[in-house]
């Protein structure tokens, strides 16, 4: 426990740990000491001058030292002449502080007089118009006229912008400077600073695209002005029109709890549309955090080619059909004898939907299936991350392992925290065929070929091969707590399994499990894997034989024919396909029952992120006419199979899951939608602290514990490794990479992202293109497993030399390492 | 590494070599200093240039030359004469000090002579209230204060100048 030191606040006394900041101090007692340039989550700089203060001090006597008392017998607190900045002064036992004496009021509003000497008031044309620091504050103190002359103001084009996704409107500025320390402190993408300075100061990035930062967007939430906005909400609607609903980012397994502000405009033609996505407060998650990705890219919800109606096949084609008529057809295949089912279920599925496709199958015996190529939702159910961990918490006493992930590109907000975690004192170490962006931050990088990921963790095990492994061998046994991040960079299922056994049995032998800040976190690609694994659903290494073998393939949320031609071939064999989509892909078009189905943000439901932390989201906006749950068409399938399954409601469902599905037992909605003590202290009713985003009020989930902290027996299997065989092929090896813009469903439609978007092209390094005649910039033409696919050549010397990197979800049908031939295309001669 | 690295190697070592190897980003103001100093200016490219060298991002680099006056972003004349016209100058006289030279020069403030020698500039405190009107000429890498001036007594200078630019020129 910290010192705790008391201390007199406008007659309040509050005791607060020593080391707090005056205005923190204040904030927890209610009282708001009004701040533009500083945030509780980065360094004090004092610049705004808008936290003035009277601060006192106990007197003492110079020469006893003693505390020197008034005559009444209280203590004497001398006044310091000049006001002073709350949000650098650290209290002090017996301080004084009043925020609202005359002299305070008049600091208070000759500083808001000074800034508003050059802004602009353009409020009327101003996107953060409603909700602006600088309009709320000025309205509670500031003098209402100015004795400056307004044609004075300095003048600056408007709307410039920084990059495609942010826009700046420098005469706004007021010069905390926020934006620039978030981008150096926070998020190390140093790419805004100040230039010149006086009145001409300017924000400036000379990044290349502009602004290159994946968290860009977070800055026009601190922004305390309307000088930098996003592009994506420019001039789009007023603040106070739109309405709030509460979601979970489904772009990635972390989970980042957001909120759309929604309209019903004439502009959509009548509909309620989403205007922005924002975060929302959770300290255990995402802090205050998005980034751009989650942040920008939602416009996949109002794509056009819905499915609205089930289509069924007749005559070779898919024709529109009723419900009924799509039930009775399913049925009749399913109740035909010894049918062999297949359930494959993708990882953008809820939990509620989850468990009643679960239900459905295991009536009919089938498969369930995962549609994924990473392995351990098993282990991860185990002896995860403890519950109670929290990012927040690590530092000293922690070692955090990361190891096949490039973090940042994977999960943004993960890397970002494993960040903080290391640069408050955790023990970092990073593990991977190539550099990545944590490295900067890590006690031990340590390189590995593609291939040695599980031979990698071992070597971590016995403590022995070259120097920098028996270092970061002993640092990671050393500590108190422990934990592994592993990803998937360049691998496949395979590699995957062998990696998180070797993984889990690090884990196990140094006892870093069963309790909080320790265990193991997987990075999945998609927002519930863990909650498929939770519910029943494993992915298969020869899923191409399993889909062949099937009579019935019931397949959800998943595109496997879009994304490989081998498994449309396997599908064409299938006998009965049934897809649950929302739009027609590959998959659909070869299915012969199609059920159209609602989008996330129709709907409600749970997630279970990597964390395995249950998060539930709501109905964002009203739902197009036609499409329905997936939880509710699986439960009416299993209804007329004979079964209780449940259709009315996901809450009703969850119900059932904590009845049946370990680790779920403390799981229901109510509970999860507990909210929790949170600091920083947001709010937007006073615009406080964290600009624009969102205070959670709608619950910050739970975290579910792992067999381990229930003292559960375990059952981790064998953790014996089988040493990966050599593959003896041609060509060259190709790995799949996730990049954070690639070019998957659900980011294509949104516009704003689509110059960030990741190439398509082999990433190579130029060892490796000088053997095949290669340069940066050629075309080339791509042969795997039978198909030929055209793509791009990119040089990189970050690439290890005897492998390419492909991007997941960028139009290569790789989903593991492969072999490939490749042929450079010469390009035809200009006519 | 860079175009600048490579040009001034010998140099840019000697200027590393002052600070500790961990602290790279110290050495930013003497490479702001060198890269200005050939043609007047920094231009864009010398911005990531030294960027990478110190290993600090090239928008931090640009920061750093555009807090300080006497970096340049953009290219003028070979020498610049940089008026202070604050108020003890000014009431000096340095107002119409600074409108004869122009006229003299044949230019406005903030433009450059037609033989792309001259850039007038009329600039904040110098500290040399006591001898004004007064100007510092920056260029070929140097800075020069010349005080107690009038009109005939710069036009001299410039003439100067003019002739030593010439000379070289032949030579």
């Amino acid at each position: 426990m910290a010192d705790m030191v008391t201390l007199k606040i406008d007659q309040q006394i509050v005791t607060v740990p020593a080391g707090t900041l005056i205005v923190n101090a204040a904030r927890k007692a209610g009282i708001n000491i009004p701040v533009f340039c500083y945030h509780p989550k980065m360094e004090p700089v004092g610049m705004c001058r808008m936290c003035l203060v009277e601060v006192g001090y106990p007197q003492r006597d110079r020469v006893t030292g003693e505390l020197v008392k008034n005559e009444d017998g209280t203590t004497k607190i001398s006044f310091a002449p000049k006001l002073e900045t709350g949000c650098t002064t650290p209290v002090v036992e017996g301080m004084e502080v009043r925020t609202t004496t005359e002299k305070s009021n008049e600091g208070r509003k000759a500083i808001l007089e000074f800034i508003l000497t050059s802004h602009p008031l353009d409020c009327p044309i101003c996107d953060k118009g409603g909700e602006c620091a600088l309009q709320d504050l000025t309205m509670l103190h500031g003098p209402g006229k100015s004795r400056f002359i307004y044609d004075d103001k300095k003048l600056f084009a408007k709307h410039v912008p920084l990059g495609e996704m942010i826009l700046l409107d420098r005469e706004r500025c007021i010069q905390c400077g926020l934006c620039v320390r978030f981008q150096h402190e926070v998020v190390d993408d140093p790419v805004l600073h100040f230039y010149q300075r006086g009145r001409s100061l300017e924000i400036r990035t000379y990044s290349e695209p502009g602004f290159d930062s994946i968290f860009s967007g977070n800055t026009t939430d601190i922004c305390p002005v309307g000088a930098l906005t996003t592009v994506d909400f420019h001039f789009a609607a007023r603040p106070w029109e739109m309405e709030r609903d509460p979601s979970i980012c489904a772009h990635c397994a972390v989970g980042c709890n957001l909120i759309y502000n929604i309209r019903r405009e004439a502009k959509s033609g009548g509909k309620t549309v989403i205007k922005r996505a924002m975060p929302r407060q959770n300290e255990f998650v995402n802090e205050l955090w998005l980034c751009d990705k989650g942040r920008l890219g939602y416009h996949y919800v109002a794509a056009a080619e819905r499915l609205t109606q089930p289509l069924l096949r007749k005559d070779e084609k898919l024709v529109p059909v009723s419900w009924e008529e799509a039930y009775q057809r399913v049925e009749d295949k399913l109740r035909a004898e010894q049918v062999r089912l297949v359930t494959l279920a993708g990882g953008r599925l809820t939990n509620e939907d989850l468990f009643n496709f679960h239900q459905l199958n295991q009536s009919q015996n089938g498969k369930a299936v995962l549609y994924s190529q990473m392995a351990g939702g098993d282990l991860t159910a185990q002896i995860g991350l403890g519950k109670g961990s929290n990012f927040s918490d690590m530092g000293k006493g922690t070692a955090i392992l990361v190891v096949a992930s490039d973090l940042h590109e994977e999960a943004p907000l993960w890397w970002l925290r494993v960040k903080q975690a290391a640069q408050r004192g955790a023990i970092l170490i990073v593990a991977n065929a190539r550099p990545t962006r944590l490295d900067k931050f890590a006690n031990h990088v340590l390189r590995y070929e593609y291939g040695q990921e599980a031979a990698t963790i071992n070597a971590l095990l016995d403590g022995k091969g070259k120097d920098e492994f028996t270092q970061a061998a002993k640092a990671f046994s050393e500590a108190e707590n422990g934990l592994v991040i592993y990803g998937s960079d360049g691998l496949g299922l395979n590699g995957s399994e062998q990696l998180v056994k070797a993984c889990a049995k690090l884990l196990v032998e140094r006892g870093y499990y069963g309790k909080p800040n320790n265990g193991l976190l997987a990075v999945w690609d998609k927002p519930n894997i863990q909650g498929a694994w939770d519910m029943g659903f494993h992915p298969d290494r020869n899923l191409k034989g399993t889909l062949r073998e099937a009579d019935v393939a019931m397949i959800a949320a998943a595109d496997p024919a879009g994304d490989n031609p081998i498994l449309a071939q396997a599908l064409e064999e299938t006998d009965f396909v049934i897809v649950f989509e929302m739009f027609m892909t590959e998959t659909a078009k070869m299915a012969d029952v199609v059920f159209p189905v609602q989008a996330q943000i129709e709907r409600e439901g749970t997630y279970t992120s990597g964390e395995r932390r249950v998060q539930r989201f709501d109905i964002v906006l009203p739902h197009i006419e036609g499409p329905k749950s997936d939880y509710q068409i699986a439960a009416q399938l299993g209804r007329l199979m004979g079964l209780s399954t449940e259709d009315r409601s996901p809450v009703l469902v969850m119900n059932k899951i904590n009845e049946k599905v370990k680790g779920y037992q403390e799981i229901t909605y109510s509970r999860l939608a507990e909210r929790a003590e949170q600091w920083p202290l947001i709010s937007r009713a006073d615009s406080y602290y964290a600009g624009t985003g969102y205070e959670n009020e709608y619950g910050v989930g739970i975290q579910i514990s792992s067999s381990a902290d229930r003292g559960e027996e375990l059952s981790l299997g064998t953790l014996i490794l089988v040493e990966p065989q050599e593959e003896v092929a041609t060509g060259i090896k190709v790995v799949p990479v996730t990049a954070l813009y690639d070019r998957g469903q659900l980011i294509q439609p949104s516009q704003i992202l689509a110059k960030r978007l990741t190439p398509q092209v082999l990433l190579m390094h130029p060892v490796l293109s000088k053997k095949y005649q290669l340069q940066d910039g050629d075309q080339i033409k791509v042969k795997v497993a039978g198909n030929e696919i055209v793509s791009g050549v990119k040089l990189d010397a970050d690439v290890p030399q005897d492998v390419a990197l492909v991007a997941r979800s960028n139009g290569f049908p790789i989903s593991s390492p492969v072999f490939v031939q490749i042929q450079r295309l010469v390009p035809e001669p200009e006519a | 590494m860079n175009k600048l690295y490579n040009k001034y190697e010998k140099e840019i070592l000697g200027i590393l070599a002052r600070y500790p190897a961990e602290g790279k980003r110290s050495a930013v103001m003497p490479l702001l200093f060198l890269a200005q100093r050939e043609t007047g200016y920094v231009p864009t490219e010398a911005l990531s240039n030294i960027a990478e060298i110190t290993g600090i991002s090239e928008t931090d680099v640009a920061s750093i030359m555009g807090f300080y006056t006497l970096f340049h972003a953009e290219p003028a004349g070979r020498y610049r004469i940089q008026i202070c016209t604050d108020l003890p100058c000014a009431l000096r006289g340095s107002e119409s000090y600074l409108e004869q030279i122009c006229e003299k020069l044949g230019v406005k403030e903030g433009e450059t002579t037609a033989d792309g020698l001259f850039t007038v500039e009329a600039v904040k405190c110098l500290a040399a209230c006591h001898r004004a009107p007064m100007f510092q000429l920056q260029g070929d890498g140097e800075i020069k204060y010349y005080e107690d001036q009038n009109v005939e007594i710069t036009m001299q200078i410039v003439e100067e100048i003019r002739h030593k630019v010439a000379a070289e020129q032949e030579a």
